[in-house]
């Protein structure tokens, strides 16, 4: 709207002298602007704005458009035309960032078991954005059962019953296209360390890893193995075109080139270890690869918050109400009762540990132990009452968990330029009355609870 | 116990330990043990002697030694002190049983025991209250090459500074029940002394070529080969014993005997060759035979170097003091049998530059005993990690009277 506002400020000082050839090129020019117009600018006023990067905006203003955020703060200027929805007495904030889901994968597709190390496998491939299977409509479905929850942006991961299950994803929970909907992939190499990986231990046949040493082992094998085959690329780009005629290039191998990237630092990897024992396994090994690291679940992770502080590893905790740990609920595992801890998530904030929430939820019929991310606000809303500021409780829904994905630059917070993923809530957001009224993604209305939104 | 006896039990520990140091932080204290007899293993022990503790060191052991002015002095008149003791083969903090064996896979000299390891067992605990303050923990025995041990000391608050080694000691296993065990083993240092030999090559090179793809099991072997790391066998009949000597004559590799209850019959060829032998003369889930007990001292007068071992699970290690006891009993020398919990399993996992022995500039790991330290009456007074009160048995007897 702004550009082309300025736009025709250009024409006017150009004067109506010049020939028709320039009003044509004008007209192509504007073209594109014409079609971003598919998406209607809305203005979001009146209500108490938590940008997740600031104070918060007692009766402020956020402006959409294209997709993106134009403006926030109090004394916004509002586009001509633009759709006003009037959000006086609610609140409005950034979509809510779910750092760690299987949302949108069939349970029993999470993991391929017959093998214990497959950097290849990506989630994305098994990522089903069209709703229920077989039945429903054409295109990308809006899910209101995720949507209901304010949750806009989740990391997609495969399972835990592998030591490498392979390559996760940051997605929108609604795009108009695969390519609106991917925000980053690979985002990460998802791990674990612990008891899910083992197999059954059997005289004849069984393969490794059979304990968390083997586990540790596999591990380094095949970071080991991207050493190597990384060094092999590397040898072969330093060869001369007339070598390179003659030598062959080193065979493609998807896992390794995944792998290769943990050890460049695009990506971290994700492990995931509820034990604090495994989490210092975790480190040392990381620390010997030279590789980012990011612990999944970490209950006992508080036990060594100074370390994690010191190298700037984050937590992605699991939801306090419903803990998801390795293997389902604690009660499966009753070991890891010593590790849990309701002051965990204060204790490694206090700490500096960047942490975030999430839900490690299921969702599209999954029957999941852990809850939906549907809730992620509640098991926010809950920390506050473990010296959890609700600041605090909310960043690690939002700006932290996007921060920790890698995917700050576009979504998490209420910021000019960001994406324009905003929800707004009929009451403060920790409060067990509050609905989530309405959802945008990238600017488009993709969510009104029935009667609540007017 | 009720929470109320776990504070007040927490606030006499610290009360204890402000006594105990003179300037602030625990690790800066300096205080004096005075009037014990002080085994100190390095030499013949000395009566009246006086200790002095330094930043968690030895400073100053005797009779004639010059205590600093202003620092605390503890009284142990009448008290008995040894070293802390040492147990070069435990299973101690393996995460559960099925942790300790990559079983059935037959080889895996790349495994890490430290990747299992789980400090919050309570067994910590018990071993320091039986004056255990070092061990070696490893992989099971249900793999021919089950993998790398860890050496860590049992007490101690920052566990980085706990770890004495954090991978060493391949620990292989021969059971004698089947004709592949050494076969296996032989097949693969094969393997390991052409992997050796390419990389040796290499680096001896002008590496141009490529480098020889790494593995972590060859490496792992080639260590042994270089004489970097020890190979520690399980191993029970002395016809097994006899072919482990020759892959040792072989490969010229390091070499310890676990177990070993059969040595005493090939001793001679044992000693001939310096092979220590870590055993356990109270094998008493096992049931051993008294010639096993006799076979002890077979071994200590054919010259072979001991170590005593308490397998924990197998036998508890809160009382593997009693294994040299044992020993004792059965004629061991009462000196000998000392080394054979401090100095000689700390020379063997080679950590003697910091633990075995009460030496100046060695880690204050020291155990206070009511009596003498050998008699299974005597109780454990006291125990001291880096110079840090690990058990303090009074506070205990407190705490079990409350408890009644």
């Amino acid at each position: 709207m702004f550009r082309r506002r300025q736009f025709t400020r250009q024409l006017q000082a150009v004067g109506w002298v010049l020939p028709a050839v320039l009003s044509v090129a004008a007209l192509l020019l504007a073209l594109p602007i014409l079609q971003a117009q598919d998406k209607p600018v809305i203005a979001i006023q009146g209500g108490t704005v938590l940008t997740m990067a600031g104070d918060a905006i007692e009766g402020g203003t956020v402006v959409l458009w294209q997709g993106k955020i134009a403006a926030v703060g109090k004394q916004v200027s509002i586009p001509d035309g633009a759709q006003i929805i009037d959000a006086t007495g609610k609140y409005v904030m950034p979509g809510i960032v779910d750092a760690m889901t299987y949302y949108g994968i069939r349970p029993f597709a999470l993991n391929d078991r017959a093998k214990p190390v497959t950097p290849e496998n990506k989630v994305i491939l098994a990522y089903y954005p069209f709703g229920k299977r077989m039945h429903g409509e054409k295109g990308i479905v809006k899910d209101q059962e995720i949507l209901s929850g304010g949750v806009t942006t989740v990391y997609i991961a495969p399972g835990d019953q592998q030591v490498i299950g392979g390559q996760g994803a940051v997605v929108k929970t609604y795009g108009a296209d695969y390519q609106a909907f991917t925000l980053r992939e690979p985002a990460a190499i998802d791990m674990c360390i612990g008891d899910p990986p083992k197999q059954e231990p059997r005289y004849i046949g069984a393969k490794p890893p059979l304990t968390r040493m083997g586990i540790a082992t596999l591990l380094r094998k095949a970071l080991v193995g991207a050493q190597q085959y990384g060094q092999k690329l590397k040898d072969y780009d330093q060869k001369t075109d007339e070598e390179k005629e003659k030598a062959s290039p080193p065979p493609r191998n998807l896992g390794m080139e995944a792998m290769i990237k943990l050890l460049n630092k695009d990506i971290p990897a994700r492990i995931e270890s509820d034990f604090v024992d495994d989490i210092r396994t975790a480190i040392r090994i990381c620390d010997e690869f030279d590789i980012d690291l990011v612990i999944d679940s970490g209950l006992g992770a508080y036990k060594v918050k100074d370390i994690l502080a010191e190298k700037k590893i984050p937590v992605v905790l699991g939801p306090p109400i419903h803990p998801f740990v390795q293997g389902g609920e604690v009660s499966m595992s009753p070991d890891l009762y010593r590790e849990m801890d309701d002051y965990s998530a204060a204790k490694l904030l206090k700490a500096g540990v960047p942490v975030a929430l999430a839900s490690f939820g299921f969702s599209f019929g999954g029957f999941g132990y852990a809850t939906s991310g549907r809730w992620l606000l509640l098991e926010a809303a809950y920390l506050t009452g473990f010296n959890v500021s609700d600041e605090e409780a909310l960043k690690m829904i939002t700006i932290n968990a996007a921060q920790i994905l890698g995917v700050d630059d576009r979504v998490g917070s209420l910021e000019k330029g960001k994406d324009a993923d905003v929800i707004i809530l009929d009451g403060y957001p920790l409060h067990i009355k509050t609905w989530v009224d309405q959802v945008f993604i990238d600017g488009e209305n993709v969510y009104t609870r029935r009667g609540g939104a007017k | 116990m009720s929470v109320i006896k776990r504070v007040v039990f927490v606030s006499l520990v610290i009360v204890y330990l402000a006594g105990v140091s003179t300037s602030s932080g625990n690790q800066e204290t300096t205080f004096v043990l005075k009037g014990a007899r002080v085994h100190t293993v390095a030499g013949p022990p000395i009566d009246n002697a006086t200790i002095v503790i330094e930043n968690g060191k030895i400073a100053a052991v005797g009779q004639n030694v010059t205590i600093p002015a202003g620092v605390k002095i503890i009284d142990v008149t009448g008290k008995e002190i040894i070293p802390g003791l040492i147990d070069d083969h435990s299973h101690m903090g393996a995460y559960v049983p099925n942790d300790l064996n990559e079983m059935p896979q037959p080889i895996g000299p790349e495994n890490r025991a430290i990747d299992a390891l789980h400090m919050g067992t309570p067994d910590w605990n018990e071993a320091v209250k039986g004056g255990v303050t070092t061990i070696v923990t490893g992989p099971g025995s249900g793999e021919r090459m089950g993998g790398q041990s860890v050496t860590i000391k049992t007490f101690g608050k920052d566990l980085e500074k706990r770890i004495l080694k954090e991978a060493g000691e391949l620990k292989m296993a021969i059971n004698g029940i089947n004709l592949s065990h050494i076969p296996t083993i032989h097949s693969n240092f094969l393997k390991a002394k052409e992997y050796l030999k390419k990389w040796e090559k290499y680096e001896s090179g002008d590496k141009k070529e490529p480098p020889p793809p790494r593995d972590l099991a060859m490496e792992a072997l080639a260590k042994a080969l270089k004489g970097e790391e020890v190979v520690r066998v399980h191993i029970m009949w002395a016809n097994d014993i006899m072919s482990f000597l020759k892959l040792k004559d072989e490969f010229g590799f390091e070499l310890q005997f676990i177990h070993a209850p059969e040595a005493w019959k090939v001793a001679d060829e044992i000693a001939k060759r310096n092979v220590p032998v870590i055993c356990m003369p109270i094998e008493l889930a096992i049931n051993v035979p008294e010639s096993l007990l006799r076979g002890i001292v077979t071994l200590h007068k054919a010259g072979v170097k001991l170590a005593m071992h308490s397998d924990h699970p197998v036998s508890p290690e809160k009382w593997f003091r009693i294994n040299a006891s044992m020993a004792i009993r059965y004629g061991l020398p009462k000196e000998a049998a000392l080394k054979a919990v401090t100095i000689n399993p700390a020379e063997m996992a080679k950590v003697a530059d910091r633990v075995g022995s009460i030496e100046k500039g060695k880690d204050a790991d020291l155990v206070v005993l009511d009596g003498p330290w050998y008699e299974a009456t005597t109780p454990v007074d006291m125990v001291l990690v880096d110079g840090l009160l690990a058990y303090d048995r009074h506070q205990d007897e407190h705490m079990a009277e409350e408890e009644l």
